[in-house]
């Protein structure tokens, strides 16, 4: 599902953010990517929803090259695949509804359409009775759970989770990872970035571990280990 | 699908229009200024045009002849100057009736009354009043009435050329002219700085929409399209406000400018009217062009997709 062919990312002048990374998931996977701050985690993730170039490597998602993509397709990329960040990204003058519905609205989705899809994603992320209730009025927790049904609207088939319990206390961060882990049972590739030690023990999913712009780590079941 | 993501656009960008309320209204403003300046000036092009057109039509040669010459004579020569290609047209007045208009133009005058009165018959004779089809055709058709064989015949001749008049109406519409287009000039470098500034604020106060939009997959251009029709719908209201207002003005002109022209004929109003499709609709049209060229500079500079 992603396959990232010896990927170095430089910022100029004298920043190296990745070298040499070689990382291949497959389809419905869940795998956690862990490392210290500055190891280039959240690099990893802004080159997979071309937000970033690779200075070199290749980078393959769902069978698409997407290593030279053109601007005019990275919209079509960003429907395929999700991605929650740790600020939540939530429009504060709209609604829970109207934050979903959004995503919907810019890509040019009939009104009956959004109606019918954005109570059936808010069913999942368990906050159907919230839907009238703007940001302000959400606990952080239910602000990223409105984040994530965002970045299921489109159905992806990949869901993207850039330190997506940064924000939350234990219990919260314990309900998104359970709706993660649920998401995942869909069948939705699912690529977790965390600092959370005892959420990755407890996972005992696929970790990768990252030091300095490479894999250091890579382990089928693996534990947090740094 | 089309149709809906414009419908969609259009809807952001009426909401970032009244989120902006007020950056809207500065852009209004100096559109509305804009236009009303240009609209000056086209009403400074008809009111010089038709006034100098009026002085022109006043332009002719009046022939005066001697009371003894009969009408037959008079006929003869006008028949002659008729056919002059220069000469638009010749009229024949009679001693009577010059002796008529004489008596009416001083009525008032007790002199000239009794004057009039102690003479025996009229001392008036008939006049022929030549009009040239340009006011460069006037010293040919000149040259022709001082034919020799006229000599003895006229009495009088009179050539009002009016060129004082005309070339004083030249100035002052030239330098006001000048004057409106220099300000127009001002106005629309004024209205794209203002557009462009408003969509580049515009562009900020919607810095976190954009991302998000961005993020969800929103295209290129339903990122852009909304500033661009904002800038556009501030155009057209500019516009638009200004014709409302420059309308009523012009009707308040108008007698003015009548009496001033005395008699003159000319309907500013009318002229607007019978002009209207063409200049609401190349305003319209320009202040679209304007600022989608200036809106699509802020957003090729502060919009990066
Ligand atoms: N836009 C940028 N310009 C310059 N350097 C950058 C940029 N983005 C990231 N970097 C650098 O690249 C390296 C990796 O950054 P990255 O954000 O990927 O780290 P991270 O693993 O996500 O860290 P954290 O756990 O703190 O979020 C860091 O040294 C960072 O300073
Ligand atoms: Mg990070």
């Amino acid at each position: 599902m992603i396959h990232l062919i010896d990927i170095f990312k430089e910022f100029p002048p004298n920043t190296v953010a990745l070298r040499g990374i070689n990382l291949h998931i497959e389809a419905g996977e869940f795998v956690s990517i862990v490392g210290l701050s500055g190891s280039g985690k959240t690099t990893v993730v802004r080159l997979l929803i071309a937000e970033a170039k690779p200075t070199k490597g290749q980078i393959v998602v769902g069978g698409w090259d997407i290593t030279k993509i053109k601007n005019s397709q990275v919209p079509c990329l960003r429907r395929q695949i999700g991605v929650v960040f740790q600020d939540f990204k939530l429009l504060n003058k709209k609604t829970v509804f109207e934050n979903v519905a959004f995503a919907l609205q810019v890509a040019g989705t009939v009104r009956s359409r959004i109606n019918s899809i954005v109570p059936q994603v808010l069913e999942i992320v368990d906050l159907k009775d919230k839907a009238n209730r703007y940001p302000q009025q959400l606990s952080g927790g239910e602000k990223q759970r409105v984040a994530i049904a965002r970045a299921l609207i489109h159905r992806p088939k990949v869901l993207l989770a850039d330190e997506p319990t940064g924000n939350l206390d234990t219990i919260n961060s314990k309900g998104i990872i359970d709706l993660l882990l649920k998401i995942n049972e869909f069948g939705t590739t699912v690529v977790l970035v965390t600092h959370d030690k005892d959420i990755v023990n407890s996972l005992k999913k696929r970790v990768v571990t990252l030091d300095a712009g490479a894999v250091s780590q890579d382990q089928r079941v693996g534990k947090y280990v740094i | 699908m089309f149709i809906l993501s414009l419908g969609r656009s259009l809807m952001f960008a009426l909401q970032s229009f009244w989120r902006n309320f007020w950056l809207s209204l500065a852009t209004i403003v100096i559109i509305f200024l804009t236009f009303l300046s240009i609209n000056f000036l086209i009403g400074i092009n008809a009111v010089s045009d038709s006034a100098l057109a009026a002085v022109k039509d006043r332009v002719d040669i009046s022939v005066y002849f001697k009371p003894e010459v009969q009408e037959v004579k008079i006929s003869e020569i006008k028949s002659h100057l008729g056919a002059m290609p220069q000469v638009k047209d010749i009229v024949y007045k009679s001693p009577e009736l010059n002796l008529k208009e004489f008596q009416e133009r001083h009525k008032n005058d007790a002199n000239i009354q009794e004057t009039l009165k102690e003479l025996e018959g009229n001392p008036l004779g008939g006049t022929l009043v030549i009009r040239a089809g340009q006011l460069a055709d006037y010293p040919e058709v000149l040259k022709a009435v001082d034919n020799p064989a006229y000599a003895d015949l006229i009495e009088e001749k009179n050539y009002e050329d009016h060129q004082l008049v005309i070339t004083r109406i030249n100035n002052i519409s030239d330098n006001v002219r000048k004057g409106a287009i220099i300000i127009s000039i001002l106005f629309i470098l004024i209205a794209i700085l203002i557009v462009f500034n408003t969509v580049r604020i515009a562009i900020f106060t919607h810095q976190n929409e954009i991302s998000i939009m961005k993020l969800v997959g929103a295209s290129n251009w339903f990122i852009r399209a909304p500033f661009i029709f904002e800038s556009i719908f501030s155009g057209i209201i500019g516009c638009l406000l200004a014709l409302a207002v420059f309308y009523p003005l012009l009707s308040l002109v108008q007698p003015q400018l009548a009496s001033f022209f005395n008699g003159a004929n000319f309907d500013l109003v009318g002229y607007f009217n019978n002009h209207l499709v063409w200049i609401v609709g190349s305003q319209l049209v320009g202040i679209i062009i304007l600022n989608f060229i200036s809106s699509s500079a802020a957003i090729g500079r502060y919009l990066k997709v």
